[in-house]
């Protein structure tokens, strides 16, 4: 019997200080320990369109992966990382068509489209999925890496070396993206795998709060919170006490710890053979 | 007096002044500035004076033409603007201009991008062609041919020698762990190697690993020939052929 890990879990979206309205959105799935969050882009509200479509479709996909072994995988088959894995990348390139379409067949929507990191937590592993500089952190015994690449212009550019960091945080271009979900027919999804311990910390944020939050002020505040939930109103707080440009949204993750007692054995059993 | 210089990665081509007459740039030779190359329309663009300041224009080129990274049909240009057309850029240098000081209060209208846009797949090609003619690493480096493997030196392991195929390898007592290491005391997941699109890197599991005697700090990238400690076992990171 494989031992499910217990997730504490804390979620938060907000405004911002500057916008009128919120693109981002989050959805979780608390029973199967999937955690999605996107950040839309697009005038008028498009965004928002593109954002919540693109997350009901990963959540709906991987859920309908779950049900049935036969449900399509969209996109190639990663021979490197697990089925989990490979349906969470399958989810966004659906989410990607659905957007596309949804935007070409709306004049008005035309080059709608988001950012989206999927979490996907099975035992001990964890899965990742993501299009665009939306970030998935993970923080673990007092050190926090970023686990994600930010598919972002600056970003490529620091890659490649034709910027270091420091310009990059400086840069006028930093809202502009190389890779999105929904601005093309097709996407690259990057996919990555974890093992997760007793009290990791993971979080997922769109670009709204690391535009206005130091990653040792991310750290300090999920080291120094009572509950996931302080964490992720926390950082709401200081990103908007910092300026708030842009809407914010995290997703607050702490393995708290393995449970193979009678009453988590009973909860997969129920689970597998419902 | 402003002047237009022609560069090629880090070489200086050739220098231009501005004077009253416009500069045009182009593949056919009857270009003041003239660029040979296959990606540049015959007469891809001009940079004239309008009202006193420079100003460069697109003439409906193939490829378009580039000012600091944003596609432009026509903008203002101050000191230090970089024109992108092919692979060549086309740098602003009013250095010496007796108006400088008038220019640089008068703001020209950098794109504003507070929203977020994406980057069309031309761009974004021509970003990956930068990279490559800046001779940058990784993408293609002859490791990319090469087999990652773990050769274990010392310690209680199920095998001697590992290849690396997945994204994720586990080092530890775990199921999961594709280098199994055994001992009563010897933690689930001791530590783990990710697969990125540069290279591999170490992270900590329960134990905190070191790389050629030193404790990592975060994930950390393995070079060829890198020596890992896992708590009493240690292996050699190696590319292979």
């Amino acid at each position: 019997m494989r031992p499910l890990l217990h997730i504490e879990i804390g979620a938060r979206t907000d405004l911002g200080r500057v916008r009128k309205n919120n693109e981002d959105c989050y959805l979780i799935d608390s029973s199967l320990q999937l955690f999605v969050l996107s950040d839309g882009m697009g005038g008028e509200a498009h965004g928002e369109v593109a954002s919540n479509l693109a997350v009901q479709t990963v959540l709906t996909h991987c859920r309908q992966g779950e049900n049935s072994r036969a449900t399509p995988i969209f996109g190639e088959t990663r021979p490197d990382v697990s089925e989990r894995t490979n349906r969470l990348a399958s989810a966004i390139h659906l989410a990607n068509r659905k957007v596309f379409e949804t935007a070409a067949s709306n004049p008005e929507q035309r080059g709608m489209g988001a950012t989206i990191v999927a979490a996907w937590i099975d035992a001990q592993r964890l899965s990742l999925a993501h299009v665009g500089d939306s970030r998935v952190y993970l923080l673990r015994a007092g050190s926090m890496d970023q686990l994600t690449a930010d598919h972002s212009l600056v970003a490529e550019k620091v890659r490649v070396g034709i910027l270091t960091p420091q310009e990059a945080d400086a840069s006028e271009l930093q809202s502009v993206l190389t890779r999105a979900v929904g601005t093309n027919g097709s996407v690259q999804v990057d996919t990555d795998e974890q093992v997760l311990l007793v009290g990791d910390f993971l979080l997922l944020c769109s670009d709204g709060l690391t535009r206005m939050v130091t990653d040792p002020e991310i750290a300090s505040t999920l080291l120094t919170s009572s509950t996931a939930q302080e964490s992720a109103d926390r950082l709401i707080d200081l990103a908007n006490e910092n300026g708030g440009v842009d809407n914010v949204t995290v997703v607050v993750l702490r393995v708290i710890e393995k449970s193979t007692g009678i009453f988590e054995r009973f909860k997969i059993w129920k689970r597998y053979s419902g | 007096m402003s002047r237009l210089v022609l560069k090629f990665e880090t070489a200086t081509l050739k220098e231009v002044p501005l004077g009253t007459r416009p500069v045009t740039i182009g593949r056919a030779p009857d270009n003041d500035i003239q660029i040979d190359n296959l990606a540049v329309s015959n007469y891809h663009a001009r940079v004239y004076v309008e009202a006193g300041s420079l100003v460069v224009e697109d003439l409906n080129s193939l490829n378009g033409s580039f000012l600091n990274d944003i596609r432009v049909e026509r903008a203002m240009l101050k000191d230090g603007d970089a024109i992108l057309i092919g692979k060549h850029e086309i740098l602003v240098d009013q250095a010496n201009d007796a108006t400088h000081s008038l220019d640089a209060l008068r703001k020209a209208p950098v794109p504003r991008v507070n929203e977020t846009m994406i980057l069309d797949t031309h761009e974004r090609r021509k970003l990956l062609d930068a990279a490559v003619a800046a001779g940058e690493r990784s993408q293609l480096s002859p490791e990319r041919f090469r087999i990652p493997t773990l050769i274990v030196s010392r310690g209680n392991t199920d095998q001697k020698e590992y290849r690396i195929a997945s994204k994720l390898t586990v080092i530890g007592k775990s199921k999961m762990a594709t280098v199994r290491l055994r001992g009563w005391f010897t933690p689930e997941v001791a530590a783990q190697i990710n697969k990125h699109e540069d290279g591999y890197y170490l992270g900590r599991g329960h134990r905190l690993p070191k790389i050629n005697g030193v404790s990592i700090n975060g994930l950390t990238k393995l070079n060829d020939g890198d020596v890992i400690d896992v708590g009493r076992v240690r292996l050699s990171f190696l590319y292979r052929d």
